[in-house]
């Protein structure tokens, strides 16, 4: 059976050309921008921004078009975490911290239980009425109004300051109590409704039998 | 300081790399994937505006939050429901699942 998972061997073809395409891209890139923040024409958070910017993206775009379905899931984490290093630059230490936790921990290894539970390879090569030409329009149609209306726009500078751990804790459970108690009954809702989706179909077959 | 029009792109472009992906992947598990992608992105335009328009910076927090409990619990869901579709199906693909039931 264990022949039969997609997981990546120690030497993994795609890994090490990724690791290489990177590599390629990542060093070029990196002295770029501390060439960039020596000559003082951006600044070390700005840096620190594009870096992550260029992560994020990289993880996307693997994410989405990497054909092995492991390789997409590392893809998926390599982005969450450049998320958490976004979350960072705009203040939300205890918002990065969770991300890091739920999906770069919990999310990411429920995928790939799903993914080794499923025993599903690859993306299923389709010959007839492939969607991706429609799905790449679309996106780009999006993502060019997207920005278009942006640069358009007018924003003002930061005014916000960082929230400390306990202040955040006190006014999440004192000014949004309810909303966390209806948070809760939907993760209740969510972890029932997942273990009688499972039970159901084990049931089944002696009831079968009975009959 | 940053200005905020690069958080914005940036959330942006995720977000529309995110649907290509749901709209061209087969799979269901790399569409809940690209869904998590396009949530990540939602969530940095929160987080922004909470940091740069909201001088309290404190709703949009509790807004990222709850998208990334309700990202939590949707993964949880739809895994078991595509684990089933799998038992009883014998295939992930959104393609040979579109009848619910024949």
């Amino acid at each position: 059976m264990f022949d039969r998972l997609p997981l990546p061997s120690q030497f993994d073809r795609v890994i090490i050309t990724g690791g290489i395409v990177v590599g390629l891209i990542g060093v070029p890139f990196g002295i770029a921008m501390v060439t960039l923040v020596v000559l003082g024409i951006i600044t070390a958070p700005e840096m620190v921004f594009f870096v992550a910017a260029l992560v994020i993206l990289l993880g996307a775009v693997g994410c989405v078009l990497l054909p092995n379905i492991v390789h997409a899931a590392l893809s998926l984490t390599a982005t969450l975490i450049g998320v958490a290093a976004v979350y960072l630059l705009l203040l939300s230490e205890f918002l990065a911290l969770v991300q890091v936790l739920v999906y770069g921990g919990g999310v990411v290894l429920l995928l790939l239980f799903g993914l080794m539970m499923t025993n599903a390879h690859e993306d299923p090569i389709v010959t007839d009425g492939s969607q991706k030409p429609i799905a790449l329009l679309l996106g780009s149609l999006l993502i060019g109004t997207f920005i278009a209306l942006l640069i358009s726009a007018q924003w003002g500078d930061p005014v916000a300051q960082i929230v400390p751990f306990d202040v955040f804790g006190e006014r999440l459970f004192r000014e949004f109590t309810v909303p966390i108690i209806v948070v809760a009954v939907l993760l209740d809702v969510a972890i029932t409704g997942a273990l009688i989706n499972v039970q159901a179909q084990e049931e089944s077959p002696p009831e079968e039998v009975l009959e | 300081m940053i200005p905020i029009e690069y958080f914005l792109v940036l959330s942006a472009i995720l977000f529309g790399i995110g649907l290509i992906g749901v709209l061209s992947r087969r799979s269901a598990i790399l569409i809940l994937m690209s869904v998590e992608l396009m949530l990540a992105a939602v969530s940095i335009n929160f987080i922004a505006f909470a940091s740069y328009l909201d001088s309290d910076a404190f709703t949009g927090l509790i807004f990222a939050l709850f998208v990334i409990t309700v990202a939590a619990a949707e993964v949880g869901l739809a895994l078991g429901i595509v684990l089933r579709l799998f038992k009883e199906r014998r295939t992930a693909n959104v393609d040979e699942a579109s009848l619910m039931r024949w």
